[in-house]
C-alpha cells in the first residue's frame, strides 16, 4: 500500500495543478486551444509536469485496479498473472502517454 | 491487508450501515471510473499529435477531435470527473491520515450509546467534507463550461 499512499499524495498536488491550469487560472475555451496547448508541451516545467502527471496517476490507478483484482480471487497464480498483467497494461499506457508529450514536444507542426 | 473472503462481492453488502463502508465503496467506484476516463484521456488529447500513427502536432487534427469532445454531453462527462475526482482526493487524503492512526480517537470502554467514540472525530467530518467540496467543484465547473 506504500505506492498506493505515495502516488495518491503525489498526485493531489499534481491534479490540482492540471485542474486550476485547465480551467480556473486560464479559462477553458482558450486552456484547450492548439496555441496553448502547444507552448504548454513545449514549455520545459509544463511538459515535465505532464509527463510526471501521466505516469504517476497510470501507477496508481492501474496498481488500485490490481488492489481490487487482488481482493476479488486469492490464489498464487491468479496474484502472478495479475501483477504481471497489470505491470504490463500500465507500460503501455505509459508509453502511448508519453509518446503523445514527446511528438508534441519535438515534432514538427503540420 | 487484511483478510477479505468474499473480496468484492463484500461491497454489495445490505448491512452497510456506517457511513465508513459507504465511504470505501465509492472510494473504490471513484477510482475505477476516474481510471477508465484517464485512459480515454490520453487517447483523446493523442490526437493532438494526429492520434496512434500521427508525427506531431497537428492544428486540423486537435479541431476534429475537440470537435467530438466539446459539447454537451462531453461537458457533464468533465464535470462528473471532476465530482468524482474532488471527492476521490479528499477522501483519499482522510483513508491516508486513518492508515497512520491520526485522526482517531483513543479507543475507550463503550458506554451508551454504544457508538465508537474512536471514529467519532475530524474523520467522520472529513467524509462530508469531501462529499461538499466535490459538489461545489463541480458545480463551479458547470458554471465555467454551461455558464
Amino acid at each position: 500500500m506504500q505506492l498506493q499512499y505515495g502516488t495518491a499524495i503525489l498526485a493531489i498536488g499534481l491534479v490540482t495543478v492540471h485542474l486550476l491550469m485547465q480551467g480556473v487560472l486560464v479559462p477553458y475555451g482558450e486552456a484547450v486551444s492548439f496555441q496553448r496547448v502547444l507552448s504548454v508541451y513545449r514549455d520545459a516545467v509544463d511538459g515535465a509536469l505532464l509527463e510526471v502527471l501521466l505516469v504517476v496517476v497510470l501507477a496508481h490507478g492501474f496498481n488500485g485496479l490490481r488492489i481490487i483484482l487482488l481482493e476479488w480471487r486469492q490464489s498464487a497464480r491468479w496474484t502472478r498473472g495479475v501483477n504481471w498483467a497489470v505491470l504490463l497494461v500500465t507500460l503501455v499506457a505509459i508509453s502511448y502517454g508519453t509518446r503523445t508529450v514527446i511528438l508534441a514536444a519535438t515534432g514538427q507542426v503540420s | 491487508m487484511a483478510t477479505n473472503k468474499r473480496g468484492v462481492a463484500g461491497w454489495l453488502d445490505p448491512l452497510h450501515l456506517n457511513i465508513e463502508r459507504w465511504a470505501y465503496v465509492f472510494q473504490r467506484v471513484t477510482g475505477l471510473a476516474v481510471l477508465a476516463y484517464v485512459l480515454g484521456h490520453i487517447g483523446d488529447t493523442s490526437f493532438f499529435v494526429g492520434g496512434p500513427f500521427g508525427e506531431g502536432p497537428s492544428p486540423s487534427s486537435w479541431s476534429s477531435d475537440l470537435s467530438v469532445t466539446e459539447n454537451a454531453f462531453g461537458h457533464v462527462v468533465l464535470v462528473m470527473v471532476v465530482l468524482v475526482v474532488v471527492y476521490h482526493g479528499i477522501n483519499g487524503i482522510r483513508l491516508i491520515l486513518s492508515e497512520y492512526g491520526m485522526i482517531f480517537a483513543k479507543p475507550s470502554r463503550p458506554d451508551y450509546p454504544y457508538k465508537a467514540k474512536s471514529l467519532r472525530t475530524v474523520q467522520k467530518h472529513l467524509i462530508w467534507v469531501a462529499i461538499i467540496a466535490a459538489i461545489l467543484a463541480a458545480l463551479y465547473t458547470g458554471g465555467t463550461l454551461f455558464g
